[in-house]
């Protein structure tokens, strides 16, 4: 008996399925393994597994979410980020993230380092968690309660982060050398948010109460 | 010449552009002498059916003129030369002439920051502009610039004023410029300074006296608010 029209439909409705999907799992291998041959620049830097590295003021990456990292690295690339005279470590980074050319370049970075498993940085810093974490209320309005971060709200997860790059970063918010472009939204809101931290000990009380939560991996 | 190649915009440009010029001419000169004395020779004295090599050891003195007369030519050549290096040398490098302004550059891993002086032409005071990767000068205007490194060794180079000066830590190098033509050129590092050297580019914008000084009055405002909200 010959197959119908519908059943024919059907047939080749599901060929061209599974050949879509097929091709989508495999371009999504290859953009990985493209991220990962990039990636290996940045591992001069923040480790060949994302874990970072104090001495050379590179955070811990590894597990950031990959929307969080796109935004970060194209404003390195636009000049929003690591603009300011006497922001050192900015001021690496940005020439290294032009050095992915294309969009497609940092998505696949992006993607890669997302996948690598959160590290969990020492502690290196003193500070009153009790108090940080009176401090941190306003925070968790964006970054959420426990720090794993909100994309809704472009925050990154904090927690797993090195308490030493949290403290400069707040440092940097407050002096205006990170936040202050005129093109960077999210980073304006954070400029005003890390003004309400009064001054040095506050910030490292509130670094050292983030310091406690657990980090929950890529997925916000 | 060189200009073929870049733009010369500064008078130091000129001078080295001039000097290579010399350099390249005297020797272009010489080198097709040469060579065409080389080729005619050997063409001359080309094998020859029924014709004996002749063994020449080069002792009779119209055999030794043809060593000795080129010899002399070099020496009055390089005579030339040399005295031409040292006088662009001297006026590019050794003789910083009375400045206009003084600018401070200083080079980072990977980065440059240029400080201007403001309207009122001195450094040090409120209206200074501090840029990064970014530097402004005014045609016509004699710069010197300090240059300094805060970390490992940088060259300051800008293709367009032949000008190339490593910046070393810990120390304070001088030098000079006048640029002679508006337009956005290229600023370099020159020297390998780590993994970034090749990602630290900057911008040389010459700018006609108007231009410069409606782009200071930009940014003066913005480091006097700056300087303001910070104190």
């Amino acid at each position: 008996m010959p197959p119908s029209r519908s059943s024919t439909l059907a047939i080749a409705a599901l060929v061209i399925s599974v050949a879509t999907s097929g091709r989508t799992s495999l371009a999504a291998a290859q953009d990985l393994a493209r991220g990962a041959a990039e990636y290996q620049l940045c591992a001069a830097c923040h480790g060949d597994r994302g874990a970072g590295d104090e001495s050379h003021g590179a955070p811990a990456i590894a597990g950031l979410p990959a929307w969080y990292l796109t935004a970060q690295l194209q404003k390195f690339r636009a000049g929003q980020r690591g603009y300011a005279r006497g922001d050192d470590t900015g001021l690496q980074m940005r020439p290294m993230a032009t050095s992915l050319h294309t969009d497609a370049d940092v998505a696949d970075v992006a993607a890669y380092v997302a996948t690598l498993p959160p590290a969990t940085p020492a502690a290196t810093l003193p500070g009153d968690a009790v108090h940080g974490q009176a401090l941190f209320a306003p925070c968790s309005a964006c970054h959420g309660p426990d720090g794993g971060g909100n994309e809704a709200l472009k925050a990154p997860r904090l927690a797993g982060q090195a308490d030493w790059y949290l403290l400069a970063q707040l440092a940097k918010f407050r002096s205006g050398a990170r936040g202050a472009h005129k093109d960077d939204v999210t980073g304006a809101q954070m400029r005003a948010m890390a003004s309400t931290l009064v001054d040095e000990q506050a910030m490292r009380d509130v670094v050292a109460y983030v310091r406690t939560l657990a980090p929950t991996g890529g997925t916000k | 010449m060189l200009e073929w190649l870049i733009p010369a915009a500064s008078t130091s440009a000129d001078e080295i552009d001039w000097l290579f010029a010399v350099i390249f001419y005297t020797v272009g000169v010489w080198f097709v002498v040469a060579q065409g004395i080389f080729f005619g020779l050997i063409f001359k004295f080309r094998r020859r059916p029924g014709v004996r090599s002749l063994y020449v050891a080069g002792e009779t003195k119209d055999e030794k003129r043809w060593i000795s007369w080129p010899h002399y030519a070099v020496i009055a050549c390089d005579v030339v030369l040399i005295a031409g290096a040292i006088a662009v040398w001297r006026d590019v490098k050794q003789v910083i002439p009375p400045p206009d302004e003084t600018i401070r550059v200083i080079a980072q891993q990977w980065a440059w920051t240029f400080v201007h002086p403001g309207p009122d032409r001195q450094l040090d005071t409120p209206d200074d502009v501090v840029t990064v990767n970014e530097l402004h000068v005014r045609n016509g205007t004699t710069y010197e610039f300090e240059l300094t490194s805060q970390d490992v060794v940088h060259s300051f180079s800008i293709p367009v004023f032949r000008l190339k000066q490593d910046a070393v830590p810990g120390r304070m190098i001088k030098g000079w410029f006048r640029p002679t033509k508006t337009g956005t050129f290229d600023i370099a590092c020159a020297e390998m300074c780590g993994l970034g050297h090749a990602l630290m580019p900057a911008a040389l914008h010459i700018e006609s006296a108007e231009e410069h000084a409606a782009w200071l009055g930009e940014h003066t405002a913005v480091a006097a608010a700056a300087a303001g909200s910070r104190s």
